[in-house]
């Protein structure tokens, strides 16, 4: 029975074992670690551990998911920072988290040595309120919460998420004054919205539509399309706002590693994401995929830092 | 060997009097380190609101629990023997310095070599089968077994 | 009718080869992390989980529960031998199991503890079944007022933990609260109490408060202390519990189960504040409060019985409404979500054999547990006997790699040795550290509530009030807080620590 359970154990964890270390070509030289900055089990963490295996065949080489948490990813990014530039170590970024920190403080580490290589995930933030909610669109929301300002309370998944930053650009949008809650987390967020605690939940789409919908009802998504995921649900322009916001998800690496490796990985990732199987997988996770490469996500950064920056000069999110 | 043995004073009760200056220590570190933070009102708490409140307490009860101690029937402290103090501390904290920079097998043999002086019933050949037999043990269960992310050699 | 056809149903799914199996597997490895400290089981699932992709879903779902409930049947192992609580649930066993195990009836409190968790995972287990759905709605109603009032009557709770004077447990408390505000501030998003370090943005952990006050300092003043350690090694007698015990113990399993099943649905705490607060009962309505702190069997049947029923009836909430109630919870909604199941009303009607599977595969985890454990008793009080020379090294390297395994970092390992610095002082100053563990957990859930509360509210404080819950918990707490103060009582109090105090 025991050596079942260490057979099982050994088998589920080979990856972690350092490998030998002949002197071979990118990436068979040694295990290529990939940093994710939240705690095992998160999205991101589940998300990592369902690529590794496709990643893996992909490169031909092993993959090692090493979890550095904290500081809504600054330890993490601060490794990455520090890192031999050499193709070994990458490191999934989240935005606007990765983004929004680098308005908000100054960081451990220089936000130019870190270069994205390519975009996972784009998943739209969305607003849902409780089934017997008397709103059935964004509009009669706003128009409520004007006429009684501060009475509308959003649950957050924190300060300074993409909940949070969509909360402030549409009382910018609309007019309106809110009551921002942050919670520590989605999970959380739900629950006080079905418990009627809180007026309207910011969730993601990949937060309710793979899920049950039972007694929740989705008013809209904060994307320029609707999600695939979440075709029933209007975004915010169609009704008349224009907000955007949505939580990216994708791998970097130091800058200074060379280019053929980083376009290398950029399309294993691709293929990965193109693969059938994988793709199965993402659904029952309820990922909304959307590669990138690493040069065009980069592009749409500056814009998206700036429109940060001028939220935050107006109203700093955090006092 | 070295046994220290509470040296102020007659009469107090020695664990109170101890008690209340961790304490005082304790709350004056948390008014230091919250010093910057914005306090608010009651009704709008900032961050700093709480640690404030909280702080202040423990320094208060601290000063009562001094105070208390020193009018209290005579009480001594438990023996004080600085010997397994140090060598522990040093021992977890060489681990904590190995870990990352030299790897699980170097950082266990510090460890359990140098926390095993601690005892003074400790013979040499027992350290030496106890650093081989753990440390395989924990490169076994821990590193291949468990998973804990921690490099085995400094390389 | 339909109830008896739905547990037939979960018992024959629960019973082919394979899924007996992997439940025996998860209950093995559970116990192993669960004895091992500090590794506790949210990191074990996390790598586990990429394995379930091959598993089928109820065999996947089987084995990571029965990780969880084995890592509880565990973690009081370590609690009553060596005092070190793995995770926050087992900080009160260690109390007076470890007193237990000094006086060298470290046998009857392992059984004691094995028997209690049995009997109430038993009861959860079969409260899941009949009433998790009705259950799930009553969780729902707490919100941020009723927490912050749960959390006040939980933290009052806490004083009648330490067995010394009032005062300096009040202090232990907010030094415990104090700690718990470190990092990052969930409403403003300031960082605050860090000294700058960026480890800290996220606060301390539990592991490394509970192996520095617990782990380390008992070392070092095990070590002080020489004459100690050969009495507990010499006057192990019987293994198991005396008719005396039983008598004693069994009250308390009753008590330590319906609050552990009721508390434990709660998101948040529940496992944790049932144990507390199955304690805080078990001293109440004892007739002899002296003897808790100094190896009372009460004081470990009560919590241990409450801790499992608690980690049980997390489940309700998870099954029911999709919501996860703590780390290990969220974990498994991971694991759930991987195999295309949405937790929620409509498993149980779409996959009843999956959800009455699951319910019927944690009674046969439990008593599997029972059958692994009780015989292993004889084994771990053996190991006392092993000279300390030899069993500390053992015990510093497991909870070096425990506190560093937890984010992966050094610098935790570091801030142990502050810590173990800070219980060596708190014991020379008598001064117990389980008060300041609870301030500890309890202290974010307190703060945030409070803060969340007043802002929903608009800055209203009436809410506490307002909501019958949150009224009828802070009644109680004053109800507790009477009790403490009221001459009378405060007499028979005093008499209980006289034999200290003087």
């Amino acid at each position: 029975m025991l050596k079942i359970l260490k057979t099982l154990c050994i088998g589920a964890l080979a990856a972690t074992v350092t490998a030998g270390t002949a002197q071979a070509e990118w990436p068979k030289d040694r295990p290529i670690e990939i940093i994710v900055a939240f705690a095992p089990g998160g999205s991101t963490d589940v998300m990592a551990r369902a690529m590794q295996p496709y990643l893996e065949k992909e490169l031909g080489a092993k993959i090692v998911i090493i979890n550095k948490p904290g500081a809504s990813g600054e330890i993490a990014y601060t490794q990455l920072s520090q890192a031999k530039p050499d193709g070994y170590t990458f490191s999934f970024i989240n935005t606007p988290g990765y983004l929004s920190m680098q308005v908000q403080r100054k960081l451990r580490y220089d936000p130019k040595s870190i270069q994205a290589v390519a975009r996972i995930v784009d998943d739209p933030t969305a607003f849902v309120v409780r089934e017997d909610a008397p709103f059935k669109s964004l509009k009669e929301l706003v128009a409520h919460a004007k006429a009684n300002p501060k009475a509308v309370s959003v649950g957050s998944s924190g300060v300074g998420t993409d909940d949070h930053l969509a909360t402030i650009l549409l009382e910018q949008a609309a007019g309106v004054s809110l009551t921002h809650v942050p919670f520590p987390g989605a999970g959380e967020t739900r629950t006080a919205l079905l418990g009627n605690h809180i007026t309207v939940g910011g969730l993601n789409v990949s937060e309710f539509a793979g899920g049950d919908t039972t007694n929740i009802r989705p008013l809209v998504q904060f994307s320029d399309k609707r999600a695939a995921e979440a075709p029933n649900v209007p975004t915010a322009q169609e009704q008349g706002f224009d907000v955007v916001m949505s939580s990216e998800r994708g791998l970097a690496a130091h800058r200074d590693v060379p280019a053929d490796i980083r376009t290398k990985f950029s399309d294993a990732v691709k293929r990965v994401v193109d693969d059938p199987q994988f793709k199965e997988q993402a659904k029952k996770l309820a990922l909304p995929l959307a590669y990138l490469s690493g040069e065009d996500w980069e592009k749409q950064m500056p814009k998206r830092l700036q429109s940060f920056q001028e939220i935050w000069n107006k109203t700093p999110w955090v006092q | 060997m070295m046994a220290v043995r509470s040296t102020f004073g007659r009469t107090g009760n020695h664990p109170d009097i101890l008690a209340g200056l961790v304490f005082i220590v304790v709350g004056a570190l948390g008014l230091w380190a919250g010093r910057d933070l914005r306090v608010g009102a009651a009704a709008m708490m900032g961050p700093g609101y709480l640690p404030l409140i909280i702080s202040s307490l423990i320094v208060f009860i601290g000063l009562i629990v001094t105070i208390m101690g020193l009018v209290r029937d005579n009480e001594r402290l438990d023996v004080i023997r600085l010997r397994p103090l140090l060598i522990i501390l040093v021992a977890v904290a060489g681990f904590a310095y190995a870990a990352e920079s030299l790897g699980f097998i170097l950082a266990a043999i510090w460890l359990i070599g140098v926390g095993s002086m601690a005892d003074r019933e400790t013979r040499l050949r027992e350290v030496a089968a106890s650093i081989v037999v753990l440390t395989t043990f924990g490169i076994l269960v821990f590193i291949v077994g468990l998973g804990v992310q921690m490099k085995l050699g400094p390389f | 009718m339909e109830f008896l056809d739905s547990l037939i149903l979960g018992f024959s799914t629960a019973a082919t080869p394979t899924n007996l199996l992997f439940c025996l597997m998860g209950a093995l490895l559970g116990t192993l992390i669960g004895v091992l400290p500090g590794i506790g089981p949210t990191a074990t699932l996390a790598i586990l989980l990429p394995i379930t992709f091959f598993l089928p879903p109820l065999a996947a779902l089987i084995m990571l529960a029965g990780i969880f409930y084995g890592a509880q049947y565990g973690g009081s192992t370590t609690a009553i031998l060596v005092n070190l609580p793995g995770e926050a649930s087992s900080v009160v066993t260690a109390i007076d199991g470890y007193q237990m195990a000094k006086q060298g009836r470290a046998g009857a409190a392992l059984a004691v503890a094995a028997l209690g968790s049995f009997f109430a995972g038993t009861v959860s287990t079969l409260g899941l079944a009949i009433a998790g759905p009705a259950l799930a709605t009553l969780a729902l109603s707490f919100g941020p007022a009723e927490y912050f009032s749960l959390t006040i009557f939980g933290l009052l709770c806490a004083t009648v933990l330490a067995s010394g004077s009032v005062i300096k447990a009040i202090a232990m408390i907010c030094i415990g609260l104090l700690l718990g505000m470190v990092g990052t501030d969930v409403n403003s998003g300031s960082e605050r109490l860090t000294f700058g370090a960026t480890e800290l943005f996220d606060g301390v952990e539990f592991v490394v408060i509970a192996v520095g006050l617990f782990g380390i300092a008992e070392i070092i003043v095990n070590l002080e202390t020489p004459e100690l350690r050969g009495l507990i090694a010499a006057k192990i007698s019987r293994l198991w519990p005396t008719r005396d015990d039983f008598r004693r113990a069994w009250p308390a399993v009753l008590r330590g189960t319906g609050l552990g099943t009721f508390l434990g649905i709660l998101p948040g705490g529940g496992a944790t504040l049932s144990a507390f607060s199955a304690y805080t009962l078990e001293k109440k309505v004892s007739r002899d409060p002296r003897r808790f702190g100094k190896g009372a069997i009460e004081g470990v049947a009560g919590p241990e019985a409450a801790n499992n029923a608690g980690a049980q009836s997390s489940f309700i909430p998870l099954l029911t409404l999709g919501i996860p109630s703590n780390a290990v919870m969220a974990m498994l909604l991971g694991a759930m979500t991987i195999h295309g199941i949405t937790p929620g009303p409509a498993v149980i009607q779409n996959q009843p054999e999956l959800f009455w599977g699951l319910v019927a595969s944690m009674w046969i985890g439990n008593a599997m547990l029972l059958v692994i454990n009780l015989p292993l008793i004889g084994l771990w009080v053996r190991l006392l006997t092993v000279p300390y020379r030899l069993l500390y090294p053992a015990i510093l390297l497991f909870c070096c790699v425990g506190v560093y395994s937890v984010s992966n970092r050094a610098f935790d390992v570091a801030l142990a040795v502050g810590f173990g610095f800070l219980g060596y002082l708190f014991r020379k100053a008598k001064c117990e550290p389980g008060p300041l563990l609870l301030g500890f957990v309890l202290g974010p859930l307190l703060e945030t509530n409070l803060r969340r509360a007043l802002l929903i509210s608009q800055g209203d404080p009436s809410v506490f009030i307002q909501r019958p819950i949150s009224l009828a918990l802070l009644v109680a707490a004053l109800g507790l807080l009477v009790l403490m103060v009221v001459p009378a009582v405060r007499k028979t109090r005093e008499e209980a620590f006289v034999d200290e105090e003087s």
